[in-house]
């Protein structure tokens, strides 16, 4: 028995990493329209900018804040230069980042190169909590307190300020943003650079756990996707519980049935968006 | 045989009451027009009896049919069609691939997957009948886009009479009409045939006046009066809601 | 009509003709440009004619291809494996189209990627059938009764008789009754429904013909190719297939035909002189998207317009290039 509780730490884990991804993704997606297909690029890309300062002899907790804040800019670099010239062109702005992802990735393995690595544990969490029988890694625990406060961030965020009332009537409706006078252009730039910036967040978090190898962008990026899908467009509550589903599917899928965790979770997929075709917490949007 | 009977129906949207109870029938070949302020509900009412939106009570027959819980596209092959307040065209297709569309959706061909559309003649015939009948021969081959609006509300009611339905539905044929166009297209639907009944949804009453064989009034999702066009113009209720005592007018 | 014929005469003359200009590694490619032209047409099917953008076409690609390796172990016979690929393929994509065609726009492209990594995961992880990460040789061989078809110049001709042979096949399919009608339901389905079409039942019927050539190409592609592997259903697979339609030119057949061969040839080039062909590839992708008009196809009535038309001989309606951006959210 305690041996589930354990997994069930580690999927709760693995969600919140989805989370942080999700919640990026869905707000894009939500707010701008775009299918951003290279947001599982920024993941990587903030795994292996931690991987590299740490290697340049940085503590992992600099590195992470560094990590957070090149990956932030380099969305903001190519939201202004290239996803800009295409608002409202959905089709274009599907393939433009599609062929990011074959960039980012292809420059990931030209520097950092096709081999397995890893970013080690930071000194501060590597222990572990015994009660019991059982015994929780703290960077695990650490992982889903930061999720959780990430959670509660964007809660407050998103109800309490002005920033999230813009945010919220930009799902609702896109037009009356602009036709209030607010700057979109801005809104559109600052909701790409916190959405890549989250995508790099998860990406050094999960960096010692997931590790970074060739593909992973991929991975991640399917998953997160499905993640919005199930908890709804523009939805980050729905991102959250979302998240920790899948997080414990494919955790607890792998220890019961080994093969089939990504056939439960496409399931899990069609079943809620045959009852709900909004998602979970998503808008009904009219046509 | 009564055609069509609204039985006691019901629609609200939430809180919303959008129709109550409302009752009314349509004779064959009858011209049967519904009237009543902005936001009465009419147009409601069309898409609760064509299927497009659910009721929350109440029953439509066609024929003695239920059909309150039947699909738009399935109503029209029981012989009922309708038309949109707003034009709903094809706006890249000319008005002959329009009239096309229109008249295969009751051909058992509707499935044919390899033989060019273009080879059926019983098509080719019944779209030039349309053209010629109703003499827009010279716009046949035009992008729909490129029609003039009162050619568009024309077309619309084309594409609905294209099934020969016993009984079309017309949401306000005349809406956003020059008062020319709005003359032509009134004299348009007094040149249907009796075969095909009609209810309409009108706020010109000029036009209301010159088809109708009786009219319904319906007010805040209500049938307040229904009757024939003298009993509509001498009732008192009626006036009130939309001759005077300060509600705005219709015209 | 007149147009299409000549169309389908310069089709049988180039692929005729071509083997007596290209080498042998450009016969070879110029085959494995039939196969995906094959793909290609039938994801425009779906994407230019019913607006029904899928991320995950690769799938049924992938289920033909594995249908000649797993079945062809048993049963070597070319008409049993192709016709089987292609039934399969097709029956596939009508029982999860049913379901996938309920949702619409973002939600269609999302359920289409994820149905299309699902059968990635399977195939990687049915290791005893698929052979996994590995993937599996071909063992079955091309033999319609008459001796094998071993060599590159014969299956060249096999593979372009069958893109021609598809290329007709939808153009008539395009003009058909259902074709008319389906394209129809892609401008206007509410209008459609009220005509008294069965709007779904015509999703499905594309979606599942669009399933079962995307198999048909598949099947086509593991004789080609002789060896197949989980690759054939990633999704970036199906996102290249993607990218050849809509350069080559949404809402036309020979747009993705031309898509095709561009694409394959340019891989083909890059990835002769360098290494980081992805990168390359990838950042033409991004250019071409940012100065695009709309595809390949397009790009000779923007020509016209541009050079012809300035002359005044022609009218500029008839050779404006013809739009066919669809929106894949609303």
């Amino acid at each position: 028995m305690s041996i589930y509780i354990v997994q069930l730490l580690t999927g709760v884990a693995y969600g919140m990493l989805y989370f942080m991804i999700a919640a990026g993704l869905t707000i894009i997606l939500g707010v701008m329209n775009v299918v951003n297909l290279a947001h599982g690029a920024f993941f990587l890309l903030g795994t292996y900018f931690a991987f590299t300062f740490m290697s340049l002899h940085l503590n992992f907790w600099l590195a992470l804040l560094l990590a957070v804040i090149v990956t932030a800019i380099l969305g903001i670099i190519i939201e202004k230069l290239l996803i800009n010239k295409l608002y409202g062109k959905e089709l274009e702005q599907v393939l433009l980042t599609f062929g990011l992802t074959f960039v980012i990735a292809d420059c990931a393995k030209w520097i950092w190169g096709t081999e397995m690595q890893t970013i080690a544990v930071p000194e501060l969490l590597n222990s572990s909590i015994t009660i019991g029988e059982m015994v929780f890694p703290a960077y695990r625990l650490f992982v889903v307190l930061v999720g959780c406060i990430l959670a509660v961030i964007l809660w407050y965020l998103e109800s309490r300020t002005r920033v999230g009332a813009i945010i919220r009537a930009g799902v609702d409706d896109r037009a009356m943003v602009a036709a209030l006078g607010i700057n979109v252009r801005l809104v559109f730039t600052g909701v790409f650079a916190f959405g890549a910036g989250l995508a790099g967040l998860s990406g050094v978090l999960g960096g010692p756990l997931i590790g970074m190898y060739t593909g992973m962008d991929s991975d991640i990026l399917v998953t997160s996707l499905i993640v919005v899908v199930i908890g709804g467009l523009g939805s980050w509550k729905g991102s959250f519980v979302g998240a920790i589903l899948i997080g414990l599917i494919e955790t607890l899928g792998k220890i019961w049935f080994p093969s089939l965790s990504m056939l439960i979770v496409f399931l899990l997929m069609v079943v809620v968006l045959m009852i709900r075709p909004q998602g979970l917490y998503g808008k009904v949007v009219s046509q | 045989m009564t055609l069509l009977k609204v039985d006691n129906i019901s629609k609200s949207f939430n809180t919303l009451q959008v129709l109550q109870n409302v009752t009314l029938d349509v004779q064959p070949g009858e011209r049967h027009v519904i009237i009543g302020p902005n936001g009465a509900g009419k147009t409601t009412l069309f898409n609760c009896i064509t299927g497009q939106l659910p009721l929350n009570s109440g029953a439509v027959f066609l024929e003695d049919v239920e059909i309150s819980k039947l699909p738009p596209n399935k109503l029209v092959h029981l012989g009922m069609a309708r038309t949109f307040q707003k034009n709903n065209l094809f706006g890249d297709l000319t008005v002959k691939e329009n009239l096309h569309l229109a008249l295969t959706a009751l051909k058992p061909y509707r499935y044919q997957l390899f033989k060019p559309l273009s080879n059926y003649s019983d098509l080719k015939k019944e779209t030039e009948e349309l053209i010629e009948q109703w003499q827009i021969s010279d716009r046949q081959n035009v992008k729909v886009d490129n029609l003039s609006y009162g050619e568009q509300r024309l077309l619309e009611v084309l594409l609905a009479l294209a099934s020969k339905p016993k009984i079309l539905l017309l949401d306000e044929p005349t809406s956003g009409m020059s008062p020319a166009e709005t003359a032509q297209t009134s004299e348009m639907i007094q040149k249907l045939p009796r075969s095909v009944a009609l209810l309409v949804i009108e706020h010109d009453m000029d036009v209301v006046f010159a088809i109708a064989d009786r009219i319904t009034v319906i007010h805040h999702g209500e049938v307040i009066l229904s009757g024939t066009p003298e009993e509509v113009r001498n009732d008192d209720t009626v006036r009130q809601i939309y001759f005077g005592g300060g509600a705005k007018a219709h015209a | 009509m007149k147009n299409n014929l000549f169309i389908i005469l310069i089709l049988i003359i180039s692929v005729s003709g071509l083997p007596f200009l290209l080498s042998g590694f450009g016969v070879d490619l110029a085959t494995e440009i039939y196969i995906m032209a094959i793909f290609a047409m039938s994801l425009g099917l779906l994407m230019g004619f019913a607006g029904m953008v899928s991320l995950g076409h690769a799938a049924f690609f992938a289920i033909g291809a594995y249908t000649v390796a797993i079945l062809g172990q048993f049963i070597n016979n070319v008409y049993i494996l192709i016709l089987s690929a292609i039934i399969i393929a097709g029956l596939i994509a009508l029982l999860t189209g049913s379901l996938f065609i309920r949702t619409s726009n973002f939600y269609f492209l999302m359920i289409t990627l994820a149905f299309g990594q699902l059968l990635y995961a399977l195939a990687w992880q049915l290791e005893n059938w698929t052979g996994g990460a590995d993937g599996m040789r071909v063992s079955a061989t091309l033999d319609f009764g008459f001796g094998e078809i071993a060599s590159p110049l014969a299956i060249y001709y096999l593979m372009g008789i069958a893109f021609i042979f598809v290329y007709i096949l939808l153009k008539l399919f395009v003009n058909s009754p259902a074709g008319r009608i389906i394209k129809g339901i892609m401008e206007n389905p509410s209008r459609m429904a009220a005509l008294g079409y069965e709007v779904r039942v015509y999703k499905l019927l594309v979606y599942s013909l669009a399933g079962a050539l995307a198999g048909f190409a598949g099947s086509l592609y593991g004789y080609f190719n002789m060896f197949v592997s989980p690759d054939l259903t990633y999704w970036k697979f199906s996102g290249e297939v993607m990218i050849m339609v809509i350069f080559g030119g949404v809402g036309t057949l020979i747009g993705p035909v031309l898509g095709a061969g561009l694409f394959i040839i340019l891989q083909n080039f890059i990835s002769s002189y360098t290494e980081r062909w992805q990168l390359i590839l990838g950042a033409i992708l991004v250019l071409l998207v940012l100065v695009g008009k709309g595809g390949i196809i397009h790009w000779f009535g923007y020509f016209k317009e541009k050079f012809i038309i300035r002359k005044g001989t022609k009218n500029v309606e008839t050779s404006k290039p013809i739009e066919e951006e669809r929106e894949v959210i609303t």
